[in-house]
């Protein structure tokens, strides 16, 4: 699986947690909402019946009020309680579900109000109001009075309508509290699942982050360690790692381009050798013709010299010349091919033993000074490319100078970790234009004819530098002088 | 005593025999020179095979290094191992200027190492070659 999907499945995975957990929460809410709203509506159911059956009293004794004393006050309590109870049974019904044993239970009540107020109390009035009239009408109200009041049956109707509303309010009672039972319960149990999705959110997260990091980090250190391994020129480790995802994949194309990388070198070295065998052999091959040439025409001279014309010695001289710059040429080759095939020696090296020692090899020029600062700084380092470096810098100073006198100075000055070497001459100088073509190999700035010169010395002085990665400078005026400066280590460690 | 010092040179090379034949002309020695081109050709003359001027072993061989068929390394090594050449001075004449060379020359046991060509300028060269001839002297008085 790649990691992009497996960091995006993780954490799909803890969003999905995070959404249950909101949802759960936010039902839980609206179920404690609508428990509210039932609580407040069921208040108002049982204050509405309250309120019905202090009514109900109200009308009772409203009516006997008014049958026994004739006060048109009763009547007006009975009218208002009745209007009062006819509204709140419209309201109660609007309020109690429909179908349910509440509404059941309103309608008995209705019944029974309806029952009391037009089979006792309406007949009871009307009876009353006539029996002002006659005295007939009279004894039916007395008579009815009687039967309707004294005999019980009203009596009942009050009791039945009572036992009614016990019912309806017990109900509502048990209602509330079953309501409240099943929310506490929902309460508890929302609050349980929040917290065991909201620790499993977190300890999925916490996992899920600990193993990508280590998924990721193991790769990366893999591949460090391999990457190490192929600075140091092991180019045959390989990261196994077979998976599918992006590291995986990264440590396959390291491994491709290691080896690559060693085939390569590989291949680098081996025209390397082959380049250096070439050089050898051409060099080598070449000596032998040319040694032949010299022989013969060294022959000529010592046994014929006499018996030549002047002309002809002149032009065996001309051969001779070019026979020793080939032989040059091919030398330079081979000290060129030959530069870092050598071991490499660390020893201690006092620069001023050493330039004495560069003296021997240059051929001195009258006229030409030489001059080299005192105390020279002692190295630890390489001796024969120091030493070459040195030769070929002084001595193309003092075999290139035009001038009948001048100064050649060596000095140097600390550079960091490294000392910079200057030579500085007053000779020709040189143009800005081949400042970087004096080091590539057979070039040379003056006629052959003129100085025999092969062109190899800087380019190997070039090389030498460039393998260790020390760099080489040169300011000039053309007329003024050359500086030349380059850099050595102060203390040089085996790799 | 005019004795003839009897040298075989085991050169491929004209210009290289020329060479040494000049180089001992200059010397006051009377000397006589058989010239094989290869190591085989040598071994031929010392076992009697081919046309034989020494009556003889020579007193000195002179061998090239880089030659064809036996080179002179493996005909050193060859006539180490039979009785009757192994006492022969040998000397090595060659243009190698190696380390290696000059070692497994002087482990194998030879009289001397003469670089090419026998120059003046060349006083390792030169030395080499008198030592040569010092020793042929020798043997003549």
């Amino acid at each position: 699986m790649k990691i992009t999907h497996a960091i995006l499945l993780s954490f799909s995975t803890i969003l999905l947690l995070f959404s249950i957990t909101t949802y759960i929460n936010f039902r839980q809410a609206e179920l404690v909402n609508t428990n509210a709203r039932n609580f407040e509506r069921s208040s108002i159911i049982i204050r509405h019946s309250n309120r019905f059956q202090r009514n109900f009293l109200s009308m009772v004794s409203g009516l006997r009020g008014y049958m026994l004393t004739n006060e048109t006050f009763f009547i007006q309590t009975y009218d208002s309680s009745t209007h009062d109870n006819q509204r709140i049974l419209a309201e109660l019904k609007t309020l109690v579900a429909t179908d349910s044993t509440q509404q059941s239970i309103l309608r008995d009540v209705k019944k029974l109000n309806d029952h009391w107020v037009n089979d006792f109390a309406n007949p009871l009035l009307k009876a009353k109001k006539s029996g002002e009239v006659s005295d007939s009408s009279k004894f039916a109200f007395t008579s009815l009075y009687r039967t309707s009041l004294t005999e019980g049956a009203e009596k009942k109707i009050q009791q039945s309508l009572q036992a009614k509303f016990f019912e309806f309010t017990k109900y509502e009672y048990d209602y509330r509290e079953l309501q409240n039972k099943l929310l506490t319960t929902s309460t508890q149990n929302t609050k349980s699942i929040s917290i065991i999705l909201t620790a499993l959110c977190i300890i999925a997260g916490i996992c899920i982050a600990l193993f990508i990091a280590h998924y990721i980090s193991s790769r990366i250190i893999n591949m460090t360690k391999m990457a190490n391994a192929i600075a140091e020129g092991d180019y045959t480790v390989l990261a196994n790692d077979k998976g599918e995802n992006e590291l995986s994949q990264l440590a396959r194309t390291v491994n491709n381009m290691a080896k690559i990388l060693g085939n390569n070198i590989a291949v680098l070295k081996r025209q390397r050798d082959e380049l250096d065998q070439f050089a050898h052999i051409v060099s080598h091959d070449l000596k032998a013709p040319l040694r032949g040439i010299d022989n013969v025409v060294t022959w000529i001279e010592e046994d014929h010299s006499f018996d030549l014309p002047p002309k002809v010695n002149e032009y065996l001289a001309l051969i001779k010349g070019r026979i020793k710059r080939a032989e040059n040429l091919l030398h330079g080759i081979l000290s060129y091919a030959r530069i870092g095939r050598e071991d490499k020696i660390l020893e201690v090296i006092d620069v001023n033993e050493l330039l004495k020692e560069v003296q021997e090899y240059i051929p001195k020029k009258t006229g030409i000074e030489l001059r080299i600062q005192s105390s020279m700084p002692v190295l630890f380092s390489e001796r024969v490319p120091l030493l070459q470096v040195f030769t070929n810098l002084i001595g193309n100073a003092l075999k290139y100078h035009d001038k009948g006198l001048g100064v050649v100075k060596v000095y140097y000055r600390q550079a960091g970790d490294k000392y910079e070497f200057f030579i500085e001459d007053d000779g020709p100088g040189i143009e800005t234009i081949y400042h970087e073509k004096i080091f590539v190999i057979f070039q040379t700035l003056q006629e052959r004819d003129h100085v025999e010169s092969t062109g190899v010395g800087l380019s190997i002085v070039k090389k030498i530098l460039d393998d260790r990665g020390l760099k080489i400078k040169l300011t000039s005026e053309p007329g003024k002088g050359s500086v030349f400066s380059f850099e050595w280590f102060k203390i040089e460690n085996y790799e | 005593m005019n004795r003839v010092v009897k040298i075989l040179l085991i050169e491929d090379d004209t210009l290289d025999q020329i060479d040494v034949r000049r180089a001992l002309d200059k010397k006051s020695i009377l000397y006589r020179l058989k010239i094989a081109k290869n190591g085989e050709e040598a071994l031929a003359i010392l076992a009697g095979t081919g046309d034989d001027i020494f009556n003889g072993n020579p007193d000195i061989i002179l061998i090239d290094l880089n030659m064809p068929k036996l080179n002179g390394f493996e005909f050193l090594a060859r006539i180490k191992t039979i009785d009757t050449l192994k006492d022969i001075k040998v000397f090595i004449l060659t243009t190698s200027d190696d380390k290696d060379d000059k070692e497994r020359a002087a482990s194998l046991g030879v009289s001397g190492y003469i670089t090419k060509p026998l120059k003046l300028e060349s006083p390792s060269s030169i030395d080499a070659f008198n030592l040569m001839i010092d020793l042929m002297n020798m043997q003549i008085m």
